[in-house]
């Protein structure tokens, strides 16, 4: 089994890498499986938020188009994409999370956002399409 | 067509909402970004935070195991001295964005009236489940009757505000920086630029 790794913080590549907004300049996407990559905090905080978005946008619509109807499909979206996100650092890209402020700081980067992007997509696609 | 199929839709007025969402978010942003965003003063805090934040993380996860207590000593002074200036900066920052957000409040405030006035005792879609009952004092909100899946304006109003906003603030990079206080868990839409 790999060890964890730990992360790098390269503070020279982070200020060499910042555009003038702020953002880390886009990397490769070949990085996002790559367990040999060096995360910074911030770029694995976006990515897993926009994973969650996107979780909660297909979600969303396949919930409302079905559609799934009940509170238990909400609960499983939440369970789902949690389980999705905890698979993505802890065993694709074999973060070490107490480098990251520990799972719940990783398991709650765009939690929010995402399951009100989910309930709105899920309202939306079950209203319009059947009704 | 389009809008023939549109008027068909019972709840067409749902699009209607996200619609006008969507348009006030980018025009909060924009204001923002007018009164806040690109002032010097923000990009100071900012960048203070954020090295305060790095700096305050190195210097909590390097040493060694057992430094002696002298060293253990100077080092706790000084990741206390930098909490301090880190919190100090986010206060800052805090205060100097609610100055300049009363002016997106105002907008938001607008607009929400303006929607309460079209929209107001209207289901405009429908929920497919029962919320729970804390929830459904928002989402049964000037409605009526008794079926609870009825969604009003306000409920939809709020997922969209959040989910939109919240995703065009990390979009465009405008998010408050992690260090900053109150910038952890549920991260709302940025509040002080409300």
């Amino acid at each position: 089994m790999r060890e964890r790794k730990s992360v790098k913080f390269n503070l020279q590549q982070q200020h060499q890498q910042e555009d003038q907004n702020g953002h880390l300049s886009p990397f490769k996407l070949a990085n996002l499986f790559d367990p040999d990559a060096s995360w910074d905090k911030d770029q694995l905080g976006d990515i897993l938020h926009w994973i969650r978005q996107a979780l909660a946008l297909i979600c969303g619509l396949l919930w409302g188009a079905i559609p799934l109807v009940g509170g238990i499909w909400f609960l499983l979206f939440v369970v789902l994409s949690s389980g999705i996100i905890y698979g993505y650092y802890a065993l694709i890209l074999k973060v070490d999370e107490e480098d990251f402020g520990g799972h719940g700081a990783l398991l709650q980067e765009g939690l929010f956002a995402s399951v009100s992007l989910f309930l709105l997509a899920w309202i939306l696609v079950y209203s319009l399409a059947h009704f | 067509m389009a809008s023939a199929l549109f008027s068909n839709l019972k709840y067409s007025d749902s699009l209607t909402l996200v619609g006008i969402s969507v348009s006030t978010a980018i025009v909060c942003e924009a204001i923002s970004w007018l009164l806040i965003y690109r002032t010097a003063s923000y990009k100071s805090l900012k960048s203070t935070i954020d090295k305060a934040s790095k700096k305050l993380e190195t210097m909590k996860t390097t040493g060694s195991n057992n430094p002696p207590s002298n060293i253990l000593k100077s080092k706790t002074k000084k990741i206390d001295r930098v909490e301090t200036s880190l919190k100090e900066s986010s206060r800052d920052l805090s205060l100097f964005k609610f100055k300049s957000g009363a002016v997106v409040a105002v907008v938001l405030f607008m607009v929400f009236g303006l929607l309460n006035s079209l929209f107001e005792g209207m289901a405009v879609a429908k929920i497919p489940f029962v919320p729970i009952r804390l929830v459904q004092k928002m989402s049964h909100r000037g409605l009526h009757g008794n079926d609870m899946t009825d969604c009003s304006m306000t409920f939809l109003y709020l997922l969209c505000s959040i989910s939109i906003r919240t995703n065009l603030q990390k979009f465009l990079g405008f998010s408050p920086p992690r260090g900053a206080a109150g910038a952890g868990l549920f991260p709302m839409p940025d509040p002080k630029s409300n």
